[in-house]
C-alpha cells in the first residue's frame, strides 16, 4: 500500500499532540475519506488508554455548561483535556448550527483544551457516524480525559454507551415525576446522575424520584454492582461539581477494583460497535460483495412481497452465523 | 458528503447578536455547518477554535464601529499562527468608505447594510471550492 509513510507521519504528528493535525484527520473521517481508514484502524487497535466520559440529557440541561466547568477543574489535573460535541444536523438542508463551544468560550485560549464540534449528519441516537473514529484520533494524543457531548434528545440516547469509560446522564428538576424516571431509556445508561439547575423548584422532588429508581436498579443487579450516585448541581454558577467529579473518579475506580464488571462492560461496547457497524455496511451496500449484494436485495424484495418474513430472511442472509 | 464549516463570531465588547444569529440559521437552511462562538471572542481565542473545527470560512459580524481595529489584529494573528489562508468574511454595520482598508488587509468578503443571503452563498461556495446542498422546498 502506498499509505505507509503518510500514515506513519499523520500517527507521529498525533503523538506529537499536534491539533491541527487531529483536526484535519477527523475532517477527512467525517467526510468519509477512504484514505484515512488505514490510520483509523491502527489507532484503534493502539488506543484505549484515554478515559472517555460521555455527558448526555435533554436539551437545554446544561450539558455544555457542565462540560466547561468539568474542563476547568479536569484541567487542574492533566495537562491536555478534549472535549468533542455533537449536534443535530437539520433534517432538510443538512446544515448544522453547533453551538455547544459558546458555553465554553473561557477555554479557547488555552493551549491545553482540543475542543472539536461535529455535526451529527443524520445518524438518529445521538452520537455522530464518525463519532468513534475521531475518539480514536483524540485516544492517540495524550489527553488526561476526553469528554463528549450527546446531542440532547432524551430518552433513546444509548449511543454513548458504546463509547464511554462512564457516562454522566444531566437532568434538570423540570425533568418530571417519579413516573418519568421509572420509563425505560437514558436511565438505564447512567453512571452518575446530575439534576442540574438545582436553584429551580422541585430539584429536591427529582433527585428523590430518580435516586428511588436508580438504586431499585443497582439493588436488583447484585451486591457488587455501581450504584450510580444522584447529584444536584447549578452547573453555571459552579456549585456541585467537585462533587461530579469525584463521582466519575469513584465510578473509574469501581471499575478498576471490578475488573469482570469492567470486562463485561468492554466486551458489551464491543459488541454493539461491531453490530453497528455490520448494520452500517448493510445500510451502505457498496461495501458488501457482489454476490452479496443480489442476495441482499433479494431478502429485500421477498421481504416487501411477504413471500418471506424478516426473521427467516435474517437467518438466511446470515447463513453459516446462525 | 462535504459540507461547508464555517466560523461564525464577534471580536470584543459588541454585544449587537441578532444579525449573526440570524445569519447562522439562514447558512444552517442552506446546508451550512455553523460553528457559532457568539459574541466576546478574542482573536487569539478565535483562532484556536478555528484550528480545532477545521472551518472552512470565518465570518466575523460588527455593530460596533471598531472592526478596522479588530479585524487588522485577527488577519495579523491569522498568519502569524499559520492560518492566514482561511478567507474571512465580514458582515454588519460595515461602513463602504471602509471596503478598501478593509479589503487590502485581505478581508476576502463584505457584506454590509443591503446584502443578501444569495450573495454570501455565492461567496463561500467559491471561497471554498465546495457546493451547497440544493435547497428544499421547506428552506427556500
Amino acid at each position: 500500500m502506498m499509505h505507509g509513510a503518510p500514515e506513519e507521519s499523520a500517527l507521529a504528528a498525533l503523538a506529537r499532540g499536534d491539533f491541527r493535525a487531529a483536526a484535519r484527520l477527523i475532517t477527512r473521517i467525517e467526510n468519509a475519506d477512504p484514505s484515512v481508514q488505514d490510520i483509523v484502524a491502527t489507532l484503534y487497535r493502539r488506543g484505549g488508554g484515554t478515559p472517555v466520559i460521555g455527558v448526555t440529557g435533554p436539551p437545554g440541561a446544561g450539558k455544555s455548561t457542565l462540560i466547561d466547568g468539568l474542563l476547568a477543574r479536569l484541567r487542574a489535573r492533566h495537562a491536555r483535556v478534549a472535549v468533542l460535541a455533537v449536534d443535530p444536523s437539520s433534517p432538510f438542508s443538512g446544515g448544522a448550527i453547533l453551538g455547544d463551544r459558546v458555553r465554553m468560550i473561557r477555554h479557547n485560549t488555552d493551549p491545553g483544551v482540543f475542543i472539536r464540534s461535529m455535526a451529527a449528519r443524520g445518524r438518529l441516537g445521538g452520537l455522530a457516524r464518525a463519532t468513534s473514529d475521531a475518539l480514536s484520533v483524540l485516544d492517540a494524543m495524550d489527553f488526561g480525559a476526553i469528554l463528549v457531548e450527546t446531542v440532547g434528545v432524551g430518552q433513546s440516547e444509548i449511543d454513548i454507551l458504546r463509547f464511554a469509560r462512564t457516562v454522566l446522564v444531566v437532568q434538570t428538576p423540570a425533568a418530571g415525576d417519579a413516573v418519568q424516571a421509572v420509563k425505560a431509556g437514558v436511565l438505564e445508561v447512567g453512571d452518575v446522575f446530575v439534576v442540574n439547575k438545582a436553584d429551580a423548584p422541585g430539584a429536591d422532588r427529582a433527585v428523590s424520584a430518580l435516586r428511588e429508581s436508580v438504586e431499585f436498579r443497582a439493588h436488583a443487579a447484585g451486591l457488587e454492582a455501581w450504584t450510580p450516585p444522584v447529584l444536584k448541581a447549578q452547573a453555571n454558577e459552579e456549585r456541585g461539581l467537585d462533587e461530579v467529579l469525584a463521582a466519575i473518579e469513584a465510578h473509574a475506580a469501581h471499575l478498576a477494583a471490578h475488573p469482570q464488571q469492567n470486562a463485561a462492560r468492554r466486551r458489551a461496547q464491543a459488541m454493539a460497535q461491531l453490530v453497528e457497524h455490520v448494520a452500517e455496511c448493510l445500510r451502505m451496500r457498496h461495501s458488501l460483495a457482489p454476490a452479496r449484494t443480489d442476495r441482499f436485495e433479494a431478502q429485500i424484495n421477498a421481504l416487501a412481497e411477504r413471500t418471506v418474513d424478516p426473521q427467516t430472511a435474517a437467518k438466511q442472509l446470515l447463513e453459516g452465523l446462525v | 458528503m462535504m459540507p461547508i464549516r464555517c466560523l461564525l463570531a464577534m471580536l470584543g465588547t459588541d454585544v449587537h447578536t441578532k444579525g449573526i444569529r440570524t445569519l447562522a440559521q439562514l447558512l444552517r437552511d442552506q446546508g451550512v455547518e455553523v460553528i457559532y462562538l457568539g459574541e466576546h471572542n478574542t482573536a487569539e481565542g478565535l483562532i484556536q477554535a478555528l484550528m480545532t473545527e477545521d472551518a472552512d470560512v470565518v465570518g466575523l459580524s460588527f455593530s460596533t464601529a471598531t472592526y478596522l481595529h479588530y479585524t487588522r489584529d485577527l488577519l495579523d494573528k491569522m498568519r502569524a499562527a499559520g492560518v492566514g489562508d482561511v478567507p474571512v468574511m465580514l458582515g454588519g454595520l460595515i461602513h463602504p468608505d471602509d471596503e478598501p482598508a478593509l479589503r487590502e488587509m485581505g478581508v476576502r468578503g463584505l457584506f454590509g447594510p443591503g446584502s443578501t443571503l444569495p450573495q454570501i452563498v455565492a461567496f463561500l461556495e467559491q471561497t471554498t471550492g465546495k457546493t451547497l446542498p440544493v435547497r428544499s422546498a421547506r428552506a427556500g
